[in-house]
C-alpha cells in the first residue's frame, strides 16, 4: 500500500499518493497545471516556468501536531511569498495549491508572452501545428497581443538536419530541454546538447553519425513545439486530417503499440496510406516510446516492388494467375503430396494466419509437419511454465529486482526492452549482462559476465549451483510443486562457479527477470539454455509473480504466437534434415538466412511461398502468393511477454494481395475443409475455442482499454507529448503454469553441449536492428543507418592475419565465399568472426561454420 | 595530439578528480592552449579522453565564454561593456579600441595578433573601463593606455612571428 | 378606370429599356466583391503564394478542398519557404462559394474571383486541379518550379510587421 497524502488544490481536498510530483497529483484529479519542460517520464528541471502556482502548506502546531486554526475555524496556511514552479514540488500532507488565481493567470500570460518573443509565426507550415502544446496553451492562457516588437524577433536557421531522420527548426525551440534530457537521462546516448547560452541557446549534435541513437524519433513526440520534426513525416499532412489506426510493430518481439496516422493520397492511387507511425501508449509494453526502426521502418507496406498478383512458374517464366487457379493448383498439389508436405510459418504471420495454416495442414494428414522460421530459438514449454509474471511493468522495477540478460545484444534485438532495462538500472535495479562479447548494455552495469561462446548454459548452471550452495532455494516451491529436483541437484553437485559475484547479485534480489537470447547458440544448446534459465528461476522461486520470470528475446514479432499455435523450430530442423517433397511457406525467407535451407528448397518438388517481396525463397517457388503486410489487414500478434495484441487495417490494399488466413482458408475449402471464415475476428474466435491459453481473447476483450497513468495523448499534448492515447486495446497476457498454484513445475539438468570448433576461426552470426531484411530495406529513409556489409574480427586474430580495421577481406566458409569489409574494434572474442545477419544479400554461413579470412590486397 | 604531447599533464588532471569526465574543463583549457582555439577535432579529442560524446564537449565549450570555438588572434582582448562599465565609458573605449586596431566588433586583426570582443561582467566594475588580455586584467584603462599596451604586445610578438615565418 | 391604369402600366414598361441580357453572348459585369471561381495567386516575382498549409480545407464547410503538401528544395522551388502544395483540388460541385477559404489563407493565395461560368459535361471535370486554378506567372516572371540560391527564400510566410 502506498501512503496517501491529503492536499488542497483550489480549495478542494484531494487524496493523492504521497511524494508524487505536484503536476501529476493535480492531473490525477483532472486539474490542469500547464507545463512545457516537465514530462511525467523525466526528472523535473523547472526551466520553462509555465507551471507557476501559489503554493503553501497548512501550518501545524509543533507541540500538539494539530493544524493551527484561524478564528473562523479554517486551517492557517503558510504561503510562499512568491509563485512557485509546481513541477519541482512533491506533494505531502498539508500541501495547498491555487492554480487559477489572478496572480497565477497573469504569470502564465507573461511567461507565454516571453516564450513567444522569438517564436516564429509559421504555424501554418509547421508539422506540429494543430497538435502543438505551445499553440494550445497560448490559446488557453496566452496574451492576445505582445508588448515586444515583431521586428526584434530573432531569425535563425529553419532547416537544420540533426542527422538524416530529424530536422531542427532553431527559431521554434523554446529551450525546454526535453529532447536533451530524453537522450541523456532516459537513453544514455548524450548526443544532443545545448550550445551557447541566453538568447543564443541552441540544440546541437556533433556525434558521428549525427544524433546517433536508436530512439531519436521520440524526441519529436515530446518536443512541445515544432522545433524537432521527422524527415519521414515532414509536411505529410496536417494533424487534424489524419486518421489514427492502432497497430502493432511487426519488427521485434517487444510488440510496441503503435498508431498509424493515415490519410488518402493521390500518389498512392487515392488509397489510404500510412503518413507516419507514432507510439501508442501501453504502460505494460512500450510506455510511450518506440525505436526508430518501428517508427520509420513502415515503408515496406507500400513499396513499389511488392508482389501484387499470384504467380506460377511455367517453363522458367513467371505467369500471372488468378486466385481461383492458384487455390486449385495448390489444393491439388497438397492432395498429391499429402504425406510429404512441410509447412513453414514466418515471424510476421499473425495468430489468425497461423491458425488457418494449421487447419490447412491438418487437412493433409493427422500429424502435419509445422515449422517456424527463424528456427533459432525454442522453449515453448519452458515459457509456458515460467514465462514472466502477468502484469509485469518493467518501468516499475527498482532496487529490489535483478535482471539477467544472457546471450542477447538487446539494443539490437529488442530496443525498447533495452531502454527499459537501462532505466531500471538507473533506478537501482541490479543488471547482470552475460554474453560472449561486449554489448552496449554492458555500460549500464558493473556486473558483466563474458563467457566463451558455448558456455552460456554452463554459466546458468553455475548460478543454480550457487543458489544451492548458498541455500537460496525456495523450499516451499521445491517441496510442493517441483518435479525432477533431485536429478537437477545431483547434476549440479560440484559445479564450479566462476562468476560468483554475478550469481550473488541475482540470488540476493527479491525479484529476478531473465531475458534470454540465442546468440552463438545452436537450437539444441538454446533448448538447454532455456531449461537452465527455468531451473534457476524455479529453484529460487522467482516464478509466477509480477516482475519475475523468463522473457525470451524471440527472433521476430510473432514467434511466441507460432509456438502457442503449435509450430515448432524442432520441426523446422527436421524439415531441413529430412526434406518433404512439397513445401508450403508463409512469410518466411529461409533461403536468404540459411544456405542449407536454400539448398533443400532448390531440390524440392513443389514449393508454395506466400511473400510480400520477391525474396530468395520466393524466387525458388513454383507458386507465389502475394500476402498483405501488417498495414493492410487486421490480426493479432503475441509478444515476447505473451501479451496478445490486436492490430487494425491502416492502409489501402496493394494489388491482389490477401491476408494469409484468407488464402489458407480458401485452399482448405478446396480440400473439403470447412467454409472459409468471414473475418479475422471469426478466426480468433476459433482460436479462443481450441487453444486453451487463448480462451477469452476475443477481439473485443483484446480491444479493451483502461485508464493509464500518466494520462498522455488526447487533450494532454502539453503533458506527455504527441504519443497517442490508446484506443485500440491493451492486449491480454496469458498466464503461465507457475501462476496456477495447482500446476506442477518441472526441472531437469541442462546439458552442456560444447560446439565443435572445426577451425581456428569460426563464424557466429549476430542480429542487427538495422539490416537489409525485406521488411526494412524498402524504408529508404533509414538507408544511411544500415552499415555496409562487414564482419568483426578480434584484434589478435586480425593482427595474425595482418588485417586492419576497414580492410576488404575475402571470407571462405565451406562452399560460401564472400567479399566484405573487416572491423577490428575489440568486440569479437578471439577465434570468432562476428557475422551480422542480413546485411548483405547472398548466402549466409551457418553458426560456428569454420572459415578462413584473407585480406584482399588493393 | 594531446594524449601524446601532454601525457603528464593529462594524468595530473585525471588524478585530481574522482571521475574521468570531471576533467573535461581542464582538458578543454589544455586543448585551447595547444591549438589556440577549440577546433572540432580538438573537441573530439578531449571527448575521447574523458569518454563522453563530442556533443557534450561542444556544449561545454559553447557555454563558457572563456572557451573559444572560433579562430582567435594571439592576444585575445575582452572588454566588459556591461551597464556599470558602460556608465564609466567602456562602450566608447571599446569603439575606439576597434577603430585603432581597424577591426569590426569581435574581429581579428589581419596580422592575426589581436582579437577583440565585448564580454559580460568581469567583476571589476569599479575599475572600468577594463579588459582582459589572454585572461589577465588591465584596469582603469584609457584608449592611450590601451594603445601603449597594444604596441608593447606587437613588439613582444615580433621576433616570434619572424621565427615562425623562418621556420 | 382600372382598365386604363392597367394598360398605362403595360405601356410604361413597353417604353422602358429592356433589362434582359443576352447571356451568353452578352455578360453582365459583376460586383467587386462577387465570389466566383477560385484562383491561386502568385507573388509579383512569379513564385506561388500557396504554401500547402491546408487551412482552407480545414475551414471549408462543404469539404470541397483537397490539399497535399510537399517540401520545396532549392533545386525545385514552387513557393517561398519550406512547404508548397503538391496537390490542390477544389470540387466545384461541392463548393458553396462562401469564401471561408479566402479568410483562412495566411498568405492570401486563394482568392474567389469573378469567373462564374462553371458547367461540366463530366462530374470529374468539376474537380479543379492546381494547374487549372493557378494564375499564370506575371509578365516576364519565370514559371515554377525554380532553381534558387540556398538561403534566398527561407520564409514561408512574409515576416510579420508590427501592427501599429
Amino acid at each position: 500500500m502506498t501512503k496517501t497524502a491529503t492536499i488542497m488544490i483550489d480549495d478542494q481536498t484531494y487524496q493523492v499518493p504521497d511524494g508524487i510530483n505536484l503536476v501529476d497529483a493535480a492531473k490525477l484529479h483532472g486539474i490542469t497545471i500547464p507545463v512545457f519542460c516537465y514530462h511525467p517520464k523525466m526528472e523535473s528541471v523547472g526551466m520553462c516556468r509555465m507551471c507557476l502556482v501559489e503554493l503553501g502548506s497548512i501550518s501545524v502546531n509543533r507541540d500538539t501536531g494539530e493544524p493551527d486554526l484561524n478564528d473562523d475555524g479554517s486551517p492557517v496556511v503558510r504561503w510562499f511569498p512568491k509563485l512557485q514552479t509546481a513541477c519541482t514540488q512533491t506533494v505531502r500532507d498539508g500541501t495547498v495549491v491555487r492554480t487559477s488565481t489572478a496572480q497565477v493567470l497573469e504569470a502564465r500570460d507573461n511567461i507565454l508572452e516571453f516564450i513567444l518573443t522569438s517564436h516564429p509565426l509559421d504555424c501554418p507550415i509547421c508539422d506540429k501545428g494543430g497538435e502543438c502544446p505551445l499553440q494550445n496553451l497560448t490559446m488557453a492562457y496566452g496574451p492576445g497581443r505582445s508588448n515586444f516588437i515583431y521586428d526584434d524577433k530573432l531569425h535563425l536557421d529553419k532547416h537544420v538536419p540533426l542527422g538524416e531522420l530529424i530536422y531542427l527548426d532553431r527559431e521554434r525551440c523554446i529551450q525546454c530541454a526535453r529532447c536533451t534530457r530524453f537522450c541523456d537521462e532516459l537513453v544514455g546516448d548524450d548526443v544532443l546538447a545545448f550550445h551557447e547560452r541566453g538568447r543564443s541557446l541552441q540544440i546541437v549534435t556533433i556525434s558521428d553519425p549525427p544524433f546517433d541513437t536508436k530512439f531519436s524519433g521520440n524526441t519529436t513526440d515530446i518536443c512541445p513545439v515544432g522545433a524537432l520534426t521527422t524527415a519521414d513525416f515532414r509536411f505529410g499532412a496536417r494533424p487534424w486530417e489524419l486518421d489514427e489506426v492502432p497497430t502493432i510493430c511487426p519488427h521485434c518481439p517487444v510488440g510496441c503499440n503503435l498508431s498509424a496516422s493515415t490519410r488518402i493520397d493521390r500518389d498512392f492511387g487515392g488509397k489510404k496510406m500510412i503518413k507516419r507511425i507514432m507510439p501508442r501508449q501501453n504502460e505494460l509494453v512500450n510506455e510511450i516510446w518506440t525505436c526508430d526502426k518501428g517508427r520509420f521502418g513502415h515503408h515496406h507496406s507500400r513499396a513499389a516492388d511488392r508482389l501484387q498478383h499470384p504467380m506460377m512458374r511455367q517453363g522458367g517464366e513467371w505467369v500471372k494467375i488468378d486466385w481461383a487457379t492458384a487455390y486449385h493448383q495448390i489444393a491439388s498439389k497438397l492432395k498429391k503430396y499429402a504425406d510429404s508436405a512441410g509447412f513453414l510459418a514466418g515471424p510476421t504471420l499473425s495468430n489468425e494466419d497461423l491458425w488457418e495454416l494449421r487447419q490447412l495442414a491438418e487437412l493433409t494428414g493427422d500429424t502435419p509437419r509445422l515449422g517456424v522460421w527463424p528456427a533459432a530459438m525454442t522453449g515453448a514449454g519452458v515459457v509456458a511454465q515460467v514465462g514472466i509474471g502477468v502484469n509485469t511493468r518493467l518501468q516499475d522495477v527498482g532496487p529490489e529486482t535483478a535482471i539477467l540478460v544472457i546471450a542477447s545484444d538487446l539494443e539490437e534485438e529488442a530496443p525498447i526492452w533495452w531502454l527499459q532495462i537501462k532505466q531500471a538500472a538507473d533506478r537501482g535495479a541490479a543488471v547482470v549482462v552475460a554474453n560472449a562479447r561486449e554489448t552496449k548494455l554492458d555500460r549500464v552495469t558493473h556486473t558483466v559476465v563474458h563467457y566463451d561462446y558455448g558456455d552460456a548454459v554452463a554459466v546458468l548452471n553455475s548460478f543454480a549451483a550457487r543458489a544451492r550452495s548458498r541455500r537460496k532455494t525456495s523450499k516451499a516451491l521445491l517441496d510442493n510443486r517441483v518435479d525432477g529436483y533431485d536429478d537437477l541437484a545431483a547434476g549440479l553437485k560440484g559445479t564450479r562457479v566462476p562468476f560468483a559475484d554475478a550469481a550473488d547479485v541475482l540470488l540476493d534480489a527479491e525479484n529476478v527477470i531473465v531475458f534470454a537470447g540465442a546468440e552463438g547458440l545452436t537450437l539444441d544448446q538454446h533448448r538447454e539454455l532455456m531449461q537452465a534459465a527455468a531451473n534457476l528461476l524455479i529453484i529460487t522461486g522467482h516464478v509466477g509473480r509480477q516482475n519475475n520470470g523468463l522473457v525470451p528475446v524471440w527472433p521476430g514479432a510473432n514467434v511466441q504466437g507460432a509456438l502457442d499455435i503449435g509450430f515448432s523450430p524442432e520441426t523446422t530442423a527436421s524439415l531441413i534434415d529430412e526434406p518433404p517433397a512439397m513445401w508450403f511457406i508463409g512469410g518466411a525467407d529461409p533461403a536468404a538466412d540459411d544456405s542449407q535451407a536454400a539448398h533443400v528448397l532448390a531440390n524440392a518438388e513443389f514449393v508454395v511461398v506466400g511473400a510480400q517481396f520477391m525474396t530468395a525463397t520466393a524466387a525458388q517457388a513454383d507458386i507465389i502468393l502475394p500476402r498483405q503486410s501488417f498495414a493492410e489487414r487486421e490480426g493479432t500478434y503475441t509478444n515476447g511477454m505473451r501479451r496478445v495484441q490486436r492490430f487494425y487495417a491502416a492502409q489501402g490494399p496493394v494489388g491482389d494481395a490477401l491476408p494469409d488466413w484468407t488464402i489458407y482458408a480458401q485452399i482448405g475449402a478446396r480440400l473439403k475443409g470447412p467454409k472459409p471464415p468471414v473475418s479475422a475476428a471469426a478466426v480468433m474466435r476459433a482460436i479462443t475455442q481450441h487453444v486453451p491459453r487463448y480462451a477469452g481473447m476475443g477481439y473485443s476483450s483484446l480491444a479493451h482499454v483502461e485508464a493509464q497513468f500518466p494520462d498522455v495523448g488526447g487533450d494532454d499534448l502539453y503533458y506527455g507529448g504527441t504519443a497517442y492515447a490508446n484506443h485500440g486495446g491493451l492486449g491480454v497476457q496469458w498466464a503461465t503454469d507457475a501462476e496456477d498454484d495447482s500446476a506442477r513445475l518441472v526441472v531437469r539438468p541442462a546439458q552442456i553441449e560444447k560446439p565443435e570448433k572445426s577451425g581456428d576461426l569460426c563464424i557466429v552470426p549476430v542480429r542487427l536492428l538495422y539490416d537489409r531484411g525485406p521488411l526494412f530495406e524498402p524504408s529508404d529513409i533509414m538507408h544511411q543507418r544500415v552499415p555496409e556489409p562487414y564482419l568483426e574480427l578480434n584484434s589478435q586474430d586480425a593482427a595474425h592475419l595482418s588485417i586492419a580495421d576497414g580492410d576488404r577481406v575475402m571470407v571462405t566458409a565451406g562452399e560460401i565465399q564472400i567479399e566484405t569489409a573487416a572491423r577490428v574494434n575489440g568486440h569479437a572474442p578471439e577465434g570468432v568472426v562476428l557475422w551480422p545477419r542480413r546485411l548483405a544479400h547472398g548466402p549466409a554461413p551457418a553458426l560456428f561454420s569454420a572459415c578462413s579470412v584473407q585480406k584482399i590486397e588493393e | 595530439m594531446l594524449a601524446e604531447k601532454h601525457a603528464d599533464r593529462i594524468n595530473k588532471i585525471f588524478a585530481k578528480y574522482p571521475d574521468k569526465r570531471s576533467g573535461v574543463m581542464d582538458l578543454l583549457y589544455l586543448a585551447q592552449e595547444e591549438y589556440g582555439w577549440l577546433t572540432e577535432d580538438a573537441l573530439r579529442e578531449v571527448a575521447d579522453l574523458v569518454d563522453i560524446d563530442p556533443t557534450q564537449a561542444h556544449s561545454i565549450a559553447g557555454f563558457y565564454t572563456m572557451f573559444s570555438e572560433k579562430p582567435k588572434g594571439k592576444y585575445w582582448l575582452q572588454v566588459c561593456t556591461d551597464l556599470p562599465c558602460a556608465l564609466r565609458g567602456a562602450d566608447t573605449f571599446y569603439r575606439e579600441l576597434c577603430a585603432y586596431l581597424g577591426v569590426e566588433d569581435g574581429g581579428t586583426t589581419d596580422d592575426g595578433l589581436f582579437t577583440v570582443e565585448q564580454v559580460m561582467c568581469l567583476a571589476a566594475c569599479d575599475r572600468a573601463p577594463m579588459m582582459q588580455c589572454n585572461f589577465h586584467f588591465h584596469e582603469h584603462l584609457t584608449i592611450e593606455a590601451a594603445k601603449e599596451l597594444i604596441e608593447k604586445l606587437r613588439v613582444q610578438a615580433q621576433p616570434e612571428t619572424q621565427e615562425d615565418g623562418g621556420a | 378606370m382600372n382598365l386604363i391604369n392597367g394598360f398605362a402600366t403595360t405601356i410604361k414598361h413597353l417604353l422602358e429599356r429592356p433589362v434582359t441580357v443576352q447571356y451568353p453572348e452578352q455578360e453582365r459585369a459583376v460586383r467587386e466583391r462577387f465570389k466566383g471561381r477560385h484562383a491561386l495567386k502568385r507573388y509579383d516575382n512569379g513564385l506561388e503564394k500557396c504554401i500547402g498549409c491546408s487551412l482552407c480545407a480545414a475551414a471549408c464547410p462543404a469539404d470541397a478542398i483537397w490539399v497535399e503538401a510537399a517540401e520545396n528544395t532549392d533545386e525545385e522551388r514552387y513557393s517561398p519557404g519550406e512547404r508548397y502544395a503538391k496537390t490542390y483540388e477544389i470540387n466545384m460541385l461541392r463548393c458553396i462559394f462562401c469564401g471561408y477559404c479566402e479568410d483562412a489563407c495566411p498568405t492570401e493565395a486563394i482568392v474567389l474571383e469573378h469567373k462564374y461560368r462553371l458547367s461540366f459535361h463530366d462530374r470529374r471535370d468539376a474537380i479543379y486541379t492546381k494547374e487549372r486554378l493557378l494564375d499564370p506567372p506575371p509578365a516576364g516572371a519565370p514559371d515554377t518550379p525554380w532553381v534558387t540560391e540556398p538561403g534566398t527564400f527561407d520564409r514561408a510566410i512574409p515576416i510579420m510587421q508590427d501592427p501599429d
